[in-house]
């Protein structure tokens, strides 16, 4: 299909590659506004405490300060879901929460003004856990949130927003089912997924009450609709966006940050940055949310789904922005992938001691799939479904229904994704790998491989608005008004294909103006994977609007109808006589220019879909796993550009994705609730000298979305696989594996060889299961660690192994 | 960071004179790659006011080859080490080391003395003052440890005593499996040799304040060694030792005449696991000799409650060590 296109589809250049690869890019941190100060933020100790007394006193003192903030000083905007997070507060409910405020002349100075502030604190007990925070008398962070339970929905998808999902009956589809299997699984690592540049802003505030902010964001449109509710909506919110390096969904909303910048620039008279260090965006910034499953599933022998019932637990740190968003569309997005009639899953949202959860890629979805997965496995190992033809028998069909953000229902009309997931299937090899459930694939000495596979799919696709202006100058050249910015995934670029595709002009001539909200009109950005259709969309309106009015405007030059008329390359001509053409500049004059509108309004009737194989390979005697390869298959409809969507799907692995299952985690001490791996070192990432084999199968169904037939798959890249990490060591181990990560702490233990300590979350036999089922494998109880702290024989060690192996031999699972 | 003076020495007796005079507000740099991190992060409680540079002092960077065996310069980039063909052939295992640490930007800038004396990874230790402030331990002279009853997959299971973090230097393994010793220089233009696994206490070093590390002095290996050093870690660059292990086995026939078996990331020191050393002398390496070595090498652990793990890794290293190093 794409060959007919003289862009889409092309392996072009990204308009920003040599800037990059050259550093002449210019980020956050290169910006330099006149009379610019730096901000900097003093950081609690505590995980939860009150603030006695502040003395600043010491910090004003200091030459070069020329603004200190305090929560007695600081206006009263808010944030959150509800609006309970104040710019400081008088309580802090994190280790490394906001005390105080500095802006100074240098950013040395203003680290030298955080140490002369002085804190007396009232300690307060904290909740670490979403146990501790859930059990009765807790203590408690908000007023607001009683008994630490944050209030369901969030209005912006309205009042029926989706808190879970019901439907049908549950009793009547369990007592359908071959077998019901119960559990409980988290995903609780609570990843960063690091985007290289840290947060930050420039605040420049105008009394009385207007304030422009320079972001590094992946839609700066959204921050100033976001910023302007936050200032009660009493402020003149100018945001300008440029390059931003990566945010993987969480640089969206630093509206904490730009609300602390503003304050600051407020007190001081002049323009303030703030940026995080990189140990504050590991530690103060956002993480995913803790994500909990206590489930029942009811199936059939084919793999029909006859009951999903459960509880779904949310930890979303010391608070919600968009916690209950990710909720509504985990929820679903949990139906694209499991179809069934009876539904009784509830959500929990739970706030902890911790710094909070933010928006990652996956938003909900990837958090609930990897917890819920697990509970689903065990019902097809029970009755030996191959989890490939479950996901190819469940996965959303057209004509099938679901209830999505919104709480309403809607009828699925895109493509059957059975083609992308068997053509992923031979790529990877499938059949010739899966042994059956809890069954290596190979073994060889100590080491055992294992495969799996996860699906995921997303219905945002299609959501929120989009508008874009074209502007057609004389000169043959296309402006695109829009608020896009880079973030890394090539989305401008790919807009400009797109626009000078429906324009017929060279790409050279097709240009973006800054994301500056006083020049653009509304975009919510790049989320979602909505990119493609609904951004995408809005541009190739306002393309095809520019064209139609020059084509209007040139049937009386050319004497034709313009229907009969036609554009390239900056000249008009007439369909049937392509050799007699006039300039745009003669149509539009040398003085003026032309304007095409366009508007994308949310759809929620398509759905892209991603199916990620993995297969690993475990060393019993240290516990390593290691990714051997993998296969991500989708269909994107038609590929935008080639490059830019491989390095989407090679993306799968970091920012919180595949490697979630393997090594990247959020370690949190649990006496103090500080973080302790906020640095580069101690937060495991995977370099680029450690890549597994990686193939992307991407099929191209043109679907019915805009005139491309594209949709977006990016954002979901990262989502299906740490459940089929888990399922591949699980297999590859014979023995379920039912946390996140992989640590070689956790799977020695899986094996018998260390003695266990007390768990969280972790997959438990269901009451129906039957004694036979998967998953009764002996593990050593759990008693006083301490107490079994001398060394395992590696002759219990090789038992446990022959133990597993022995119940291969039976078969029969 | 706070600023701090900054000199370079022109010789070891300068740069020990003005440490001894600084005393513990003194910090010294090699390569800077882990020094320039922590004060970055401000994990001190007294800041240094002053930074002595090595660099600037001539010849402390020179592999030689002499009588004795091997001597190092204090210097000497660790880049420079994996590549020397001398130590390649001769003492590989060092070589080895010096490969496993980093990157190969920060095995261009690191020194052998800096990756000898570096601070130790405790991630409560090396706590930035950025997120509320450092912490204080016992090993900063506070009261206790707040790592103990925290998290301590990394931590010591041997010879932890108050403190539990673990040296986390590579090269110091393969040295101490080498019977290295380390060179000491001091105020006055003292010098002072000591082993290389003694180099360590469980608070720190046992370099006194104006003294510097300068050379390593590594003895010829006797003729029928094999040596094989293995490291275990989260992800393969970039990374510090879970649990590593040297092994330097001196060979007549197929019968192990001597041993030496070192344990790296499980103490405060490079750990000789002696009892491991005593099996193996007189009788052949097989898959039976190497298990049994194995267990007697971790047979003294005593981990705490979060890192029982290390205990079964560190006895598959041992194993896998000691039969890759008869095997080759």
């Amino acid at each position: 299909m794409a060959s007919e296109y003289r862009h889409i589809g092309k392996a072009t250049e990204r308009a920003d590659a040599r800037d990059v690869v050259t550093g002449n890019v210019l980020y956050l941190s290169d910006l330099e506004v006149p009379r610019m100060l730096h901000g900097r933020v003093l950081r609690s100790p505590h995980a939860h405490a009150r603030i006695v007394s502040i003395d600043v006193s010491r910090a004003q003192a200091l030459p070069g300060v020329e603004a200190v903030l305090t929560h007695a000083d600081v206006p009263d905007w808010r944030v959150g879901t509800p609006r309970v997070v104040r710019v400081l507060d008088s309580t802090v409910r994190f280790a490394g929460d906001s005390v105080a405020l500095v802006a100074a002349v240098s950013e040395e100075t203003a680290a030298r003004a955080l140490e002369l502030i002085e804190v007396e604190y009232q300690l307060l007990p904290a909740v670490l856990t979403m146990d501790e925070a859930l059990a009765p008398g807790a203590p408690e962070l908000f007023p607001e949130a009683p008994g630490n339970v944050v209030s369901p929905g969030t209005p912006w998808f309205g009042p029926e927003c989706l808190t879970g999902v019901r439907m049908g009956d549950v009793a009547q589809g369990f007592a359908e089912a071959d077998a019901v299997a119960e559990g409980v699984c988290g995903y609780e690592s609570i990843p960063n997924p690091l985007p290289p540049e840290s947060p930050g802003v420039i605040a420049s505030w105008e009394e009385p009450n207007r304030v422009t902010f320079w972001v590094s964001s992946q839609a700066p449109y959204q921050d100033k609709v976001v910023l302007y509710y936050a200032f009660g909506r009493e402020v003149d919110v100018r945001t300008i966006g440029g390059p931003c390096g990566g945010s993987y969904g969480s640089k969206l909303m630093s509206v904490q940050l730009a609300l602390q910048a503003a304050a600051l620039s407020r007190a001081s008279g002049r323009p303030v940055r703030l940026v995080m260090s990189k140990e504050e965006h590991m530690a103060a910034f956002v993480l995913r949310i803790g994500s909990r499953v206590k489930g029942k599933v009811g199936m059939r022998r084919d793999g029909t789904v006859t009951a999903v019932s459960g509880e779904w637990l949310i930890d979303t740190g010391y608070y919600s922005m968009t916690t209950q968003a990710q909720v509504a569309v985990g929820c679903g997005e949990a139906q694209l992938v499991v179809r069934c009639p009876n539904w009784d899953l509830g959500s929990t949202i739970v706030c902890t001691n911790r710094t909070a959860s933010g928006i990652v890629r996956g938003f909900g979805g990837q958090e609930l799939k990897c917890a819920i997965l697990p509970v689903l496995s065990r019902a097809m190992a029970e009755l030996d479904v191959d989890p490939l033809d479950f996901f190819k028998k469940n996965y959303v069909k057209p004509g099938d229904g679901y209830f999505w953000r919104d709480g309403h229902w809607y009828t699925y009309r895109g493509i059957d994704y059975t083609a992308a997931m068997d053509a992923g299937a031979r790529a990877f090899g499938w059949k010739e790998h899966w042994r059956g459930w809890l069954q290596p694939t190979s073994v060889d000495g100590a080491v055992r491989t294992g495969v799996g596979v996860g699906v995921h799919g997303n219905v945002d696709i299609g959501e929120s608005v989009s508008e874009a202006w074209v502007r057609l100058d004389p000169d043959g050249r296309a402006v695109i008004y829009s608020a896009a910015t880079e973030h890394g995934t090539g989305q401008p670029s790919n807009i400009i294909k797109m626009v000078a595709e429906v324009l017929q002009v060279p790409l050279a001539m097709v240009s973006m103006t800054a994301a500056d909200s006083t020049v653009t009109p509304f975009e919510f950005g790049p989320v979602g994977s909505r990119g493609t259709w609904a951004m995408g969309g809005a541009a190739i309106a306002a393309a095809e609007d520019a064209r139609r009015k020059l084509l209007e405007r040139s049937a009386r030059t050319l004497d034709r109808d313009p229907s009969e008329l036609d554009t390239r390359d900056g000249l008009v001509f007439a369909v049937d006589s392509p050799d007699s053409t006039v300039r745009w500049n003669r149509i539009l004059g040398r003085e003026g220019s032309l304007v095409g509108t366009g508007r994308f309004d949310p759809d929620f009737t398509l759905a892209n879909c991603m199916m990620t194989f993995v297969e690993v390979a475990v060393d019993t005697e240290t516990g390593k796993v290691e990714l051997l390869r993998v296969v991500n298959a989708t269909d994107a409809g038609t590929i935008i550009d080639p490059p830019g969507l491989e390095n989407q799907l090679n993306g799968s692995l970091g920012s919180a994705g595949i490697d979630s299952a393997l090594f990247e985690e959020t370690v949190l001490d649990h006496a103090s609730g500080r973080v302790l791996n906020a640095n580069m070192i101690d937060y495991k990432w995977r370099t680029f000298a450690e890549l597994p084999e990686m193939t992307n199968v991407v099929l191209e169904t043109p679907v019915d979305s805009h005139r491309f037939g594209a949709i977006g798959v990016g954002e979901v890249a990262t989502a299906p696989g740490p459940s089929a990490v888990l399922m591949a060591a699980s297999n590859a181990l014979g023995a379920w594996m039912d946390e996140y990560p992989l640590t070689p702490e956790r799977v020695l233990r899986s094996l018998g060889n260390v003695p266990q300590r007390g768990r969280r979350g972790g997959v438990q036999e269901g009451a129906a299961g039957g004694a036979g089922a998967p998953g009764a494998t002996s593990r050593a109880v759990d008693t006083d660690a301490e107490a079994h702290s001398g060394p395992t024989a590696d002759a219990e060690a090789h038992s446990g192994l022959a133990d597993r192996a022995g119940r291969e031999g039976e078969g029969d699972l | 960071m706070r600023s701090f003076g900054h000199v370079r020495a022109r010789s070891v007796a300068e740069a020990c004179a003005l440490l001894a005079e600084h005393a513990a507000r003194g910090r010294v740099n090699g390569g800077g790659t882990d020094l320039l991190g922590a004060l970055k992060d401000g994990i001190y409680p007294e800041p240094p006011d002053l930074v002595v540079d090595l660099k600037s002092i001539p010849g402390l960077d020179a592999i030689e080859e002499v009588d004795a065996g091997l001597r190092i310069g204090a210097l000497t980039r660790l880049a420079d080490i994996a590549r020397s063909g001398p130590i390649r052939s001769k003492w590989s295992i060092l070589a080895q080391a010096a490969h496993a640490v980093g990157s190969p930007q920060i095995r261009n800038m690191a020194t052998l003395g800096g990756n000898l004396c570096q601070e130790v990874r405790c991630w409560y230790y090396r706590y930035p003052a950025g997120l509320g402030g450092s912490i204080d331990c016992l090993r900063k002279g506070g009261p206790r440890c707040p790592a103990v009853k925290g998290d301590t997959r990394y931590h010591a299971i041997f010879e932890g005593r108050g403190c539990f973090a673990v040296c986390p230097s590579d090269a110091a393994v393969a040295l101490a499996a080498l019977d290295a010793s380390a060179v000491l220089g001091g105020p006055g233009g003292s010098c002072r040799e000591i082993a290389v696994q003694d180099l360590y206490t469980p608070l720190g070093t046992v370099l006194e304040p104006g003294e510097v590390l300068t050379a390593v002095s590594v003895p010829r290996t006797a003729g029928g060694s094999r040596s094989t050093f293995l490291k275990f870690t989260v992800r393969e660059p970039i990374d510090f030792a879970v649990v590593s292990v040297a092994v330097s086995i001196t060979f007549e026939e197929d019968l192990c005449t001597d041993a030496r078996v070192v344990l790296g990331a499980v103490g405060p020191r490079p750990y000789r696991a002696v009892e491991a050393e005593a099996c193996l002398r007189g009788r052949p390496i097989d898959e039976t000799a190497a298990a049994v070595a194995a267990e007697a090498a971790v047979a003294g652990a005593k981990p705490l409650r979060g890192n029982a793990h290390k205990v079964p890794l560190a006895r598959t290293l041992v194993r896998r060590a000691l039969l890759e190093a008869t095997e080759t």
